[in-house]
């Protein structure tokens, strides 16, 4: 179920953080021995099934559900009418319920895709055969199909986001260089490979949950207000995640239906999502659309931009993907105004998709610092050197470390980026017209507490554990890493338990500060465990070492009396001689970040107390240069990637040969969103047409070009106890436009709406 | 209409199963759901992901495509079967390990199924090769150019 048998590996200190390690988990994952959440055998498991509307807007009036009910092996048919209401639940912002009802099923639809029933039977072929006997009627009303169907307007403005620094109106219009351009980008979603869906089972009133998750307490304490339940009484169980991106951080309607359903037919319950409904059953990142007008000296020196940004939300409620994250503060930038508005339509609810806001931000202001770099034939990346920043201009804070001149300079150089020549169309294969663009990223750093528990075992086996998951970002290894480095064991010494909500507490592993938090709260165990030890080595009676030295190191698992004073002694022998099976320390980080132990409830599971990249002195986040080569098929117009490099500062990386996966796994979601990732919307259903993997195009390995990654970064002592920042979401961030921009100078034609098909250049 | 079910026997892995399917159920739910068979994954269910990849007779096919009573008589390999009786690693899943070809885990059995026939099939002479007889494969998290590595390496030791 964890990961107990890592590859024995000899071990030394080389096993500690820093160190390029093979995943501990890996021989699972390879062996398909792993349990995602529906691997788990759990005995008398029913199957549901369940079924979306198929209009956007309107009123169920009836379903029928007699044949449905009357098919074989039929348990259970749920329906707006005869579904019973849960307890409202407060949301993951922290924010306590306006009504006192939730209904996972209702009669009123929003949109396209809404959950409106399901049929639980005994086997998943006879509730997907009776799901399909039920019959709808629906009445419908008019619908706003997305942001461009004209009946969508405006949308609200969000006065809290404004940005109102300088004087951009006025400096825009003195500014000598002027241009004005809008970008967009389409819906996008998560799509990771392992669809949504989970086991629900009752005993009593115990609930526990087979389900991915991004946030075992956050989902948990869902769960628990929902069915009215203490939040120990729920169980919810992910040891491994099939990925996530965002979109498996939150407990959804089609868990609570599962949920129900397992209450009322008293048996376990098992839902998987089809792929076409996790299109709609959850939201992925919103479409946006943004006008930048920027304004320049004549070499370049920015000196306003005004930015009128709108995003997509649901009817149903408020989604943000903040469109000025990177624009207020990637360049020097004395004069900056921003507006942007929330276009509800009858879509989902958008959410989380990797790096939400800095993701279409940057591809705006990267896109039009390369328009810039021609409006006054300057190389692209002299002009951002031009245009650095030299303390957050947004918060006027200095940076903690922002190595950012280091990755242009080392992207560069491993690019050959000197050799460019400037003029569109100026390099060709044959009949490939080969383009060289770049453009820069950035990801604020986040900090909320986290607790985890250590635990050292008489045979010298050091055990790790916390409620926190490991959705491929290594969190296992380098958890493991952290420990084996205050006992300096090997690391095959180490077990690392994760992703079980009875575990100690962690917030969402979201925002890319997983890494950085857990770390910093394993550690602070791991030293507790160890202080622990040296303390009763030093002073227990039974101890070989008491009175032999004032202090004690511990090394390679043995603890050492500095001058030699007496042999070093296992840890293990240790234990033996007190008679005690085990040290351990639970530890938490509240009170490193302003929190007391009465938050703690509230501080891991909702988001509340998560801390912004510009609370304390400095402004912290983590940075990237992307720099890529293209090929246009001057006869066909396709697009191929020819090779990518990327230099980033995440600050210290605790394993690189993981992190370097996650941000080539970054770069290659960008190249999905550049080439060929965007929903297409029927604008009478206000349906998503592609809702399958055959048509909503993810990037295939033959898409992928070879990447060079290089690190740049340095350790950040103030981002986290151990110096790393971010690294999940910083490599998606500046791959779309530097890809726009290789186009661009490929072909001269400038595309500002995602993603950049062959049509776009015919 | 009652659901049908006769008793189906599969070789898989070199163990036969006798098990009650009906006609309509895929290889994968009957591996899945029936024998508890849960390394091999469904990601889409539509033949487009190849998460669900396992071997017929040595050849790759998307199980979420094939019936299982289509199986019968033939030698089914998942990705269970292909560590050796000592649990040895096959190469291709040590190949894995070392190039980090993977993150989440998910896509992994089926990429390692089909890199085991892309090999065998005589599709792992280059890299272009490579990532053009893995393409049925998606990996969202990205580990694309690390499977190609993977794959070279292990078609490297194998040859
Ligand atoms: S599950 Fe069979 S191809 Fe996706
Ligand atoms: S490793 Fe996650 S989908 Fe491939």
């Amino acid at each position: 179920m964890t990961p107990l048998d890592p590859t024995p590996r000899r071990g030394d200190a080389g096993d500690g953080l820093g160190a390029r390690l093979p995943r501990i988990d890996g021989r699972a994952k390879v062996r398909g021995a792993a349990s995602y959440a529906l691997d788990h055998p759990v005995e008398g498991v029913a199957h549901a099934v369940i079924v979306q509307s198929t209009i956007p807007a309107g009123r169920v009036r009836t379903i029928d559900t007699r044949a449905a009910s009357a098919a074989p092996g039929v348990l259970l048919v749920l329906t707006p009418d005869s579904t019973p209401p849960l307890r409202a639940a407060s949301t993951w912002t922290g924010e306590a319920p306006t009504q006192p009802e939730y209904r996972p099923l209702e009669h009123t639809i929003r949109y396209t895709g809404q959950q409106i029933a399901a049929v639980v039977a005994e086997t998943l072929e006879q509730a997907t055969e009776a799901a399909a006997l039920l019959r709808v009627a629906y009445d419908r009303e008019p619908a706003v199909a997305g942001m461009d169907d004209p009946a969508a307007g405006e949308g609200n403005p969000l006065p809290p986001l404004a940005i109102e620094r300088g004087d951009a109106a006025l400096a825009f219009a003195g500014a000598p260089v002027r241009l004005t351009a809008e970008y967009r980008t389409p819906r996008e979603y998560q799509m990771p490979i392992e669809p949504h869906g989970l086991i629900a089972r009752w005993e009593g009133d115990a609930l526990t949950i087979w389900e991915h998750s991004q946030w075992l307490d956050g989902m948990a304490r869902t769960y628990a207000e929902w069915f009215g339940i203490p939040f120990e009484k729920v169980r919810l169980i992910s040891p491994y995640i099939g990925g996530g991106f965002g979109s498996k951080a939150l407990a959804l309607a089609h868990g609570a239906l599962a949920a129900l359903a397992a209450r009322q037919l008293g048996r376990p319950v098992k839902l998987a999502l089809t792929r076409p409904q996790t299109f709609t059953a959850f939201g992925g990142r919103a479409a946006t659309r943004q006008v930048l007008e920027l304004g320049a000296t004549a070499e370049g020196r920015l000196l306003a931009i005004r930015q009128r940004g709108c995003n997509e939300t649901s009817v149903d409620g408020v989604w943000i993907e903040p469109l000025s994250s990177v624009t207020a503060l990637m360049y020097d930038l004395p004069n900056f105004s921003s507006q942007q508005h929330l276009v509800p339509v009858n879509t989902v609810l958008p959410f989380a998709k990797r790096a939400p806001g800095e993701n279409p931000s940057a591809f705006g202001l990267e896109c039009a610092m390369d328009e810039l770099a021609y409006a006054v034939g300057v190389d692209p990346l002299a002009l951002r050197l031009r245009n650095h920043a030299e303390r957050d201009p947004q918060s006027g804070k200095p940076w903690s470390t922002r190595r950012l001149r280091e990755a242009f300079a080392a992207g560069a150089e491993a690019f050959g980026w000197a050799r460019r020549r400037m003029a569109p169309g100026s390099l060709r294969e044959g009949r490939l017209l080969i383009g060289w663009g770049m453009a820069a990223g950035t990801y604020p750093v986040r900090r909320s507490p986290g607790e985890a528990m250590v635990r050292v075992l008489a045979d010298g086996t050091v055990e790790v554990a916390s409620s926190t998951s490991d959705m491929g970002t290594g969190a296992y290894t380098i958890l493991a890493q952290t420990a084996a480095a205050v006992f300096s064991v090997p690391l095959a010494q180490v077990r690392v338990r994760l992703g079980d909500s009875s575990l100690p507490r962690a917030p969402v592993t979201g925002g890319s500060q997983m890494a950085g938090l857990m770390t910093g709260a394993v550690d602070k165990a791991a030293r507790a465990a160890r202080e622990e030890l040296i303390g009763l080595a030093l002073t227990d009676p039974r101890s070989p070492l008491r009175g032999v030295a004032n202090t004690l190191a511990v090394e390679h698992g043995h603890l050492v009396p500095p001058r030699g004073e007496a042999p070093p002694l296992p840890i293990g022998a240790l234990l033996t001689a007190l008679g005690r099976d085990r040290i351990e320390a639970l530890r938490d980080t509240l009170s490193e970040n302003g929190l007391t132990p009465e938050d703690r409830y509230r501080a891991f599971t909702t988001v509340s107390s998560m801390r912004p990249p510009t609370d304390g002195d400095y402004s912290m986040h983590s940075w990237c240069a992307h720099f890529v080569e293209v090929a246009v098929d001057e006869a066909l117009r396709s697009i191929r990637l020819r090779r990518i490099v990327t230099a980033f500062d995440a600050g210290r990386l605790y394993n690189p040969k993981l992190a370097e996966s996650q941000i080539k796994g970054g770069i290659i979601m960008g190249i999905g969103q550049a080439l060929l990732e965007g929903g297409m919307i029927d604008p009478r259903q206000a349906r998503v047409l592609n809702n399958n993997l055959a048509d909503y195009l993810l990037p295939t390995n033959a898409d992928v070009p070879s990447i060079e990654v290089i690190s740049v970064g340095e350790p950040d002592p103030h981002a986290s106890a151990l110096g790393g920042k971010g690294v999940g979401e910083l490599g998606i961030v500046g791959v779309a436009p530097a890809i726009a921009n290789a186009v661009f100078h490929a072909t001269g034609k400038r595309v500002r709406e995602l993603p950049i098909t062959m049509a776009d250049l015919v | 209409m009652p659901s049908v079910t006769t008793l189906l026997t599969l070789s898989i892995n070199g163990q036969d199963h006798v098990f009650e399917a009906e006609g309509r159920t895929t290889l994968l739910d009957a591996l899945r759901e029936q024998l508890h068979l849960t390394g091999t994954k469904k990601g889409c269910d539509q033949g487009q992901c190849g998460a669900c990849t396992v071997h017929l007779d040595g050849e790759r096919v998307l199980s979420c495509l094939t019936l299982a009573c289509q199986a019968e008589g033939r030698a089914v390999t998942t990705i269970e079967g292909l560590a050796g009786p000592d649990g040895a690693l096959h190469a291709v899943q040590t190949a894995f390990l070392e190039e980090d070809a993977f993150q989440c885990g998910f896509c992994t059995p089926g990429q390692i199924m089909s890199a085991v026939a892309c090999i065998r099939e005589g599709h792992a002479g280059s890299e272009a090769e490579i990532r053009e007889y893995m393409a049925g494969n998606l990996c969202r998290c990205g580990a694309y150019p690390h499977i190609v590595a993977a794959v070279r390496r292990a078609a490297e030791g194998l040859a």
